[in-house]
C-alpha cells in the first residue's frame, strides 16, 4: 500500500518524539537549506546502490562550501558497466569508501531538518530513505526543495507556449552558471546550490531563444 | 570547493600540495547581485575573495553626507583576487561592489593568516609591493631559463683554466702545450705581470716575422690584459668583447687571476647575433655596409624579447648598439678635421637609452663658437637622411640635426636652454625636457659638457622653474578602472598613463639634484642613493616602469609584424585582452604606484590642484 509521504511522516514523528532523533522532525527557522546529490549504480530506486553522497549547505546567498559532504561508500556489487560510462566511478575510484552505516549517520548529522536542495531531489531523497529506513525505522522528513521547479515557476511567467527546458545543463547555462563538476556528487550539489542563490536573489533569467 | 578553484595563478601556485588541500577545503563561494557590496568599507571583511565569474569595483568610502562622485579606482575581473589588505588589517577601507552577478570564491581570513605563517612567499605575495612581487612572478616565470643567463655571473661553470707558461718558454713548447691542453691561448708570465698568447700571435710570429722557434713566448705576449671581475655578469663579458673587439676575457678575482672568458663559450648559451652584428657595425667601412648592420638589429631585438631577456638588459644592449651605428656614422660622414670641434648629442628617449624599437631620432649638433665650416648645414641634412634610409623614423617634430634649429654653437645652444627654462609655455618645456636627456654619442664631448654644466649650475635654487617643469608630469590621468569592462575599450595608451609621468618625474627629481646620468633607472638608483627617494619607492617605480616598457614592447612587435609597411601605426597603445590575468594584476600594481608617485610629486613641487 502506498502511504503519502505527509501523513508518514506525520506517524513517524510521533514514534520518534521521545528518540535520539527527535530533533530531525522539528519545524526548522533558520535560512539554510542543504543542497544534496548522490551518484548511484542505476535510475532505478529498486535496484540502485549509491556510490557517493555529496552535500553542501547554503547560507543565505553564500554558499558554504567549506562545511561539506564528501562520501564515497565502499563499491558495491551491482557497480557495473553503464552506470561507470556516466559518473566514470569504477570500483577502485572507491576503494577507500566507508561503511553505508557510518554515510547515513554523517548524512542526518550534517543535514539535521534543514530543508533538501536537488536537482529531481525526490530520486535522491528515496535513495537514502531505501537505507535509512531498515535502520531507523523513518524516511528522511526533510522539506524538499526542487531545483528545476523552483526554476520553472520563476520562468513560466516570462515564457508563452511550449515546455520549459529543465535539463540541467540548460537551467545552469540559462542561470549563466559555471557548471564545476558534473557527475560528481558534490560537483553536482555545488552547482544546483548556485544556481538555487542565483534563482533566490537574483534577477530573473532572460530566457529568449 | 573541490577542483573548479584554479591553482594555476601566482600567488596560489606557490601553495605547496598540502596547502592547496587546506585551501581547498576551506572554500565558500558567495553569490552577489549587480550592485550590492561584497566588502563594506568599515566593516569586517569575511576573507579574500576570488571571482569565479563577474566583476567587482573598488572604490572609495564615501562619508555620510558628502556629495561627491565615487570615484572607483580598480575593477576586478574573473580570476582577480581582492580584498587581501582588508582581510589582512581585519578592517576594510574601501567599498567593493558587484557591477554584475558575481560569484565568488571566499577563502576565510582564518585559512589565509594560516597559509601566510606556513608559506612564506605565499605571504611575500600577499603582502609586499610591485618590486616583490615581480621578482617572485621572474622566479616562477616560463622563460627562467634565459633570464637565468643574462643573470649569470662568471663562475667557475663559464671560466676556462688558464694555461700559465714561465719566461723562457719557447713558441715550440709552448704550442705543443697548448695542444696537449686544447687550449687556443696561452698566459705568459713575465716578472710579476701575465700576457696573453692566442694562437693567432703565435702564427703572426712565426709565418709572417718569421721569429726562429726557439724565441720566448713572453716576447710576443701581449700585456694589455682585458679583465674582468668574478662576481660580474656574463651578459658584462659578451658586451665587452663585442665593443674591443676580442674574443677572451680575463676574469679575475680581486688581484688574482681566475681563468679566461671565451667568445665561443658565451655565445654558446647566448643565442643571438649581438656579437656578429656588432663586429659588422664596427667593421663598417662604407655607409651601405653600415646600413646592412643596422637593418640585422630588428632581429636580435625579437630574438631578445621572445627569448625573455630583462628588458633592462635588453635596452643597454640595444643603446650601445644604436650609439654605434650613429658614432660609426658620425665618423664616415664627417671631415675628420672637423670631427673635434663639433659634438653630436643623442636626446629624448634615445639619450635616456631607453628607446627598443626605433620609434624616432632625437639627435642634435654642438659646435664649437666661432667655427668656420660653410657645409656644415649640408653634411647634417646628409646625415639625417641617411640614418632615416637606415630605419631610424625622422622625428615627428623635426628634432634632428637636418633641422638648423638643432645645430648651434655652445653659445647658443646654453642661451636656448635658459630661455626654454625661462617661460613656462608648454611646448619649450617639452623641448627641454627632450634636450636635457641629451648624451653625447661622438665628436668632443667637452662641448656638450661645458653646456650641461653651465646650465645645471643656472638651474640651482631655481623652485619656480621645477614647479613648472614637474606639472607635465602629472598632467595625464592615471587610469585604472578600465580592466573590468574589457568588451567596451580594452586599450591604454600606455606611455601617457605609465611611462611618461615616471620618466618626467625622475628627469625633474634628477635635474634638481643635478644627476648626471640620463637613464632612467640609473637615475632612479642614484636618487635612492642620494636619499632623495626612498629605497623601497625607487624599486618599485623601477619595476613599473620596466613592466610598462616590456608589456608596450611585446605588443609593439606583434603590431610591427601585422603592418605592412612594418611599422606600427600606434606605438603606445596596449591592448588588453592580449594581457594574461597575470600581466592584468601587475600591470594594475604598476599604474597604483605611478599615483603614487605622481601624488608624490604633486606635494612635492606644489602642483596642488
Amino acid at each position: 500500500m502506498i502511504i503519502p509521504r505527509s501523513i508518514r511522516r506525520m506517524k513517524e514523528k510521533r514514534e520518534h518524539r521521545e528518540g535520539p532523533w527527535a530533533h530531525l522532525f522539528e519545524r526548522y527557522d533558520g535560512d539554510e537549506v542543504v543542497s544534496l546529490d548522490c551518484e548511484t549504480t542505476s535510475l532505478d530506486v529498486k535496484k540502485a546502490e549509491i556510490l557517493s553522497i555529496g552535500a553542501v549547505r547554503v547560507k543565505g546567498r553564500k554558499v558554504i562550501t567549506s562545511e561539506r559532504l564528501d562520501i564515497k561508500l565502499k563499491p558495491p556489487k551491482s557497480l557495473s558497466g553503464d552506470s561507470i560510462k556516466i559518473h566514470k566511478i569504477r570500483a577502485s575510484d572507491l576503494a577507500d569508501g566507508i561503511e553505508l552505516d557510518d554515510a547515513l549517520e554523517q548524512v542526518l548529522a550534517f543535514v539535521g531538518n534543514r530543508p533538501i536542495l536537488g536537482y529531481y531531489v525526490n530520486f535522491d531523497i528515496r535513495m537514502l530513505d531505501k537505507f535509512i529506513r531498515p535502520r531507523y525505522g523513518f524516511g528522511l522528513p526533510n522539506k524538499a526543495i526542487e531545483l528545476s521547479h523552483v526554476y520553472h515557476d520563476i520562468i513560466k511567467w516570462k515564457h508563452i507556449g511550449g515546455d520549459v527546458d529543465l535539463r540541467f545543463d540548460t537551467i545552469a547555462g540559462k542561470l549563466d552558471i559555471p557548471i564545476l563538476e558534473r557527475h560528481t556528487a558534490l560537483g553536482d550539489a555545488i552547482t544546483v546550490a548556485l544556481m538555487y542563490v542565483r534563482l533566490k536573489y537574483g534577477v530573473a533569467p532572460d530566457i529568449s531563444y | 570547493m573541490p577542483n573548479s578553484f584554479k591553482m594555476d595563478n601566482i600567488p596560489f601556485s606557490l601553495l605547496t600540495d598540502a596547502e592547496q588541500t587546506l585551501l581547498r577545503a576551506n572554500l565558500d563561494i558567495g553569490y552577489f547581485q549587480k550592485g550590492e557590496k561584497v566588502i563594506t568599507a568599515g566593516e569586517v571583511p569575511d576573507g579574500v575573495y576570488v571571482i569565479l565569474k563577474g566583476c567587482v569595483s573598488e572604490s572609495e568610502a564615501i562619508e555620510a553626507g558628502v556629495e561627491a562622485p565615487q570615484q572607483v579606482f580598480v575593477q576586478y575581473q574573473n580570476e582577480d583576487y581582492f580584498g587581501g589588505w582588508s582581510a589582512l588589517r581585519g578592517k576594510a577601507i574601501h567599498n567593493f561592489v558587484a557591477e554584475e552577478e558575481t560569484i565568488c570564491h571566499i577563502l576565510p581570513t582564518r585559512t589565509l593568516l594560516d597559509l601566510i605563517a606556513s608559506n612564506a612567499q605565499f605571504a611575500d605575495y600577499f603582502q609586499q609591493n610591485l618590486a616583490v612581487k615581480r621578482e617572485i612572478v621572474a622566479q616562477h616565470g616560463s622563460n627562467q631559463d634565459m633570464a637565468e643567463f643574462m643573470l649569470a655571473k662568471i663562475t667557475a661553470a663559464a671560466v676556462r683554466d688558464p694555461l700559465i707558461v714561465e719566461q723562457g718558454t719557447s713558441i715550440r713548447d709552448a704550442t705543443e702545450l697548448m695542444r696537449t691542453h686544447k687550449a687556443d691561448c696561452v698566459l705568459a708570465r713575465k716578472g710579476g705581470r701575465l700576457g696573453m698568447v692566442t694562437g693567432t700571435d703565435l702564427l703572426d710570429a712565426v709565418v709572417l716575422k718569421q721569429l726562429p722557434l726557439e724565441t720566448d713566448v713572453s716576447d710576443i705576449a701581449s700585456y694589455r690584459l682585458v679583465t674582468i671581475d668574478h662576481q660580474d655578469y656574463l651578459f658584462n663579458a659578451l658586451v665587452m668583447m663585442t665593443q674591443q673587439q676580442i674574443e677572451r676575457v680575463v676574469v679575475m678575482a680581486g688581484d688574482e687571476m681566475v681563468g679566461v672568458v671565451e667568445l665561443t663559450d658565451v655565445l654558446s648559451y647566448f643565442s643571438s647575433h649581438s656579437h656578429v652584428i656588432g663586429l659588422r657595425i664596427e667593421r663598417a667601412a662604407s655607409v651601405d655596409q653600415l646600413r646592412e648592420a643596422a637593418q640585422g638589429l630588428n632581429d636580435l631585438i625579437k630574438a631578445l624579447i621572445s627569448s625573455g631577456v630583462k628588458i633592462r638588459f635588453t635596452m643597454d644592449l640595444l643603446a650601445a648598439m644604436n650609439g654605434r651605428i650613429i658614432s660609426k656614422l658620425f665618423d664616415l660622414i664627417i671631415p675628420a678635421d672637423m670631427q673635434p670641434h663639433v659634438c653630436l648629442i643623442v636626446m629624448g628617449s634615445e639619450g635616456r637609452a631607453e628607446q627598443i624599437m626605433k620609434t624616432d631620432q632625437d639627435n642634435a649638433l654642438i659646435f664649437r663658437d666661432n667655427l668656420a665650416w660653410p657645409g656644415m648645414q649640408a653634411t647634417m641634412q646628409h646625415f639625417s637622411d641617411t640614418l632615416i634610409s637606415f630605419g631610424f623614423p625622422p622625428c615627428p617634430g623635426n628634432i634632428m640635426v637636418s633641422n638648423p634649429a638643432w645645430v648651434n654653437s655652445v653659445g647658443d645652444w646654453t642661451q636656448r636652454l635658459s630661455d626654454w627654462a625661462a617661460t613656462c609655455e608648454g611646448s619649450a618645456q617639452m623641448q627641454l625636457a627632450i634636450a636635457v636627456d641629451a648624451k653625447p654619442v661622438a665628436g668632443n664631448e667637452a662641448l656638450f659638457k661645458v653646456a650641461r654644466n653651465w646650465f645645471l649650475r643656472h638651474l640651482r635654487n631655481n623652485d619656480v622653474f621645477f614647479s613648472h617643469f614637474a606639472r607635465a608630469a602629472v598632467e595625464f590621468d592615471t587610469p585604472l578602472t578600465f580592466f573590468g569592462n574589457l568588451k567596451d575599450r580594452g586599450q591604454l595608451d600606455i606611455k601617457k598613463g605609465g611611462i611618461f609621468p615616471i620618466v618626467h618625474g625622475v628627469r625633474t627629481l634628477a635635474l634638481e639634484h643635478r644627476i648626471l646620468k640620463t637613464n632612467t633607472f640609473q637615475r632612479i638608483e642614484l636618487l635612492m642613493e642620494q636619499g632623495v627617494m626612498e629605497e623601497q619607492h625607487g624599486k618599485d617605480l623601477a619595476e613599473a616602469l620596466a613592466l610598462c616598457i616590456q608589456l608596450r614592447l611585446r605588443q609593439q612587435i606583434l603590431r610591427a609584424e601585422e603592418a605592412e609597411d612594418g611599422i606600427d601605426p600606434t606605438p603606445n597603445l596596449i591592448d588588453l585582452q592580449q594581457l594574461n590575468k597575470l600581466e592584468r594584476d601587475l600591470l594594475r600594481d604598476a599604474l597604483h604606484v605611478v599615483k603614487g608617485f605622481k601624488k608624490h610629486l604633486a606635494q612635492r613641487y606644489h602642483l596642488g590642484g
